[in-house]
């Protein structure tokens, strides 16, 4: 299956909650390496997995230190990183909210009503201990995170050229200029534009097919750790940045803090287009990228 | 190789939805040889009786909607299944790789398609983006690879793993 992109082989699984696909310019073993990679990911990260290393920590490390893995350590790290760049506004303990919602299942410990994402202590051996009762959810940037490591194992086997999705968080390397279409917001099932991306990362976050009724009220599973409240407007931000988990991470601040991720953006050099609920797109570039848009909003 | 993230503008009769977004991931050969390299197969087709079926419903909790599966034993031990899952706008044709204990050894799309009788509704919405500043415009009839926030979820296939795995017990296993 030879495209013009350079594409050979492309392929596609369910994982991490969604369907994943790789195409690249290889053989069937590194695309199996680098689902392995992912799945890897997934087993480390999983809310569900009572064996995962976020289902451990929810458990016991408001008791006593919890070890992860070192990939688990350091997905906790860039979360840290958000959280305090955006002064709590990416927060991975508002899992709590996301059980009460139904977005995640209810786990063993009880919870309490307060924490933050400052009373997670990591220690440089690997070891994480929660100063209080909480729970964490990785859900926000460890697709990103996966992505970034089956393209870290495609590389790692020589190949040249490649792109991973993940549901909306892709990442491309190599040669290939990659098309990517982006839903529009109110009408998941049409396409609203389409942007052009080679040698980066980028993640979409809308809420269209995840938006839920609580208490006769929308919400979606996108909070701002600030207020405790979801965003659930019928918009849509995709961001573009040098790394897959820095994309997703930022998708998910550009939709709470719209303009005001502006300095975000621009720390991690990245770029954002947000869809309005009619469509309309506005677009904050930070980039040094190559080519773009005219038309700018911002 | 430098960066890049840029717009592209889509002509006009592009902006609705494809009717149909399909990709073949694999056939049926090629589904085989990527879940069990090397081993040979032998059709052993199954056709549930009422009994079973509702015996796998009621194991699974997902609902069977064709007697028939395509079930092919593999050299060595295992079964490599094909099965479909419908949604609301998806169909996907997935292959599943059971080993001898009836655990799964490895899941493969083969083909997933999204249909939606998708229309140009917003005219202004749409003007906007013709005749804009990219360098390139598209086709999409032949085009759409990749979509940002492509999938709708992948509850469906687990249903359906579930569903297999109960039609293993039940049907495959004795």
């Amino acid at each position: 299956m030879r495209s013009h992109s350079g594409i050979e082989i492309r392929r596609c699984r369910p994982l991490l909650g969604t369907l994943v696909e790789i195409a690249c310019q290889g053989s069937p073993r590194d695309i199996d390496c680098a689902f392995t990679a992912m799945e890897k990911v997934q087993r480390l990260m999983s809310f569900h997995d009572p064996t995962s290393d976020v289902a451990r920590m929810n458990c016991h490390a408001s008791r006593r230190p919890v070890k992860v893995h070192p990939w688990t350590w350091r997905v906790l790290k860039s979360a840290q990183e958000f959280s305090r760049k955006s002064d709590g506004v990416f927060d991975i303990t508002m899992a709590r909210q996301l059980v009460k919602w139904d977005y995640l299942p209810r786990p063993d410990t009880r919870l309490c009503s307060g924490g933050s994402w400052r009373d997670i202590v990591l220690d440089d051996e690997y070891n994480v201990r929660f100063r209080r009762r909480l729970i964490v959810d990785l859900g926000g940037i460890a697709k990103g995170f996966a992505v970034d490591r089956a393209v870290a194992a495609l590389k790692n086997n020589s190949v040249t050229a490649g792109i991973v999705n993940a549901g909306g968080d892709l990442r491309t390397f190599g040669s290939a200029s990659e098309v990517v279409y982006v839903r529009h917001p109110a009408e998941p099932t049409r396409i609203a534009g389409a942007v052009r991306l080679r040698e980066r990362a980028m993640a979409t976050s809308g809420v269209y097919f995840e938006r839920r009724k609580y208490r006769g009220k929308y919400v979606g599973p996108i909070l701002d750790g600030h207020t405790g409240q979801s965003a659930c407007e019928l918009i849509s931000v995709t961001v573009a940045a040098a790394e897959c988990m820095i994309a997703d991470a930022l998708t998910k601040l550009v939709f709470t803090l719209r303009g005001k991720a502006a300095g975000l953006l621009a720390q991690y050099r990245a770029d954002a287009l947000l869809l309005e609920r009619n469509g309309t797109p506005s677009w904050m570039f930070h980039s040094p990228c190559d080519t773009r848009d005219q038309t700018r909003f911002d | 190789m430098k960066s890049e993230f840029a717009f592209i503008a889509l002509p006009v009769s592009a902006l609705i939805a494809p009717s149909a977004f399909a990709v073949r991931y694999l056939t049926v050969d090629q589904a085989q040889q990527a879940i069990f390299p090397g081993k040979s197969f032998t059709a052993a087709p199954v056709k549930l009786t009422s009994v079973q079926r509702k015996a796998i419903e009621q194991a699974s909790g997902v609902r069977v909607l064709h007697d028939e599966q395509q079930v092919w034993r593999v050299s060595g031990g295992g079964w490599f299944i094909v099965d479909e899952v419908v949604g609301k706008h998806e169909f996907i044709t997935y292959a599943a790789g059971l080993n001898l204990d009836g655990s799964v050894k490895q899941i493969e799309i083969m083909d997933y398609r999204e249909t939606y009788g998708g229309q140009i509704r917003d005219q202004k919405w749409r003007a906007q983006f013709v005749g804009k500043t990219s360098k390139s415009t598209l086709k999409l009839d032949s085009d759409v690879k990749n979509i940002s926030g492509a999938t709708l979820s992948c509850r469906h296939i687990t249903d359906g793993v579930k569903r297999l795995l109960a039609v293993y017990e039940i049907a495959l296993r004795h």
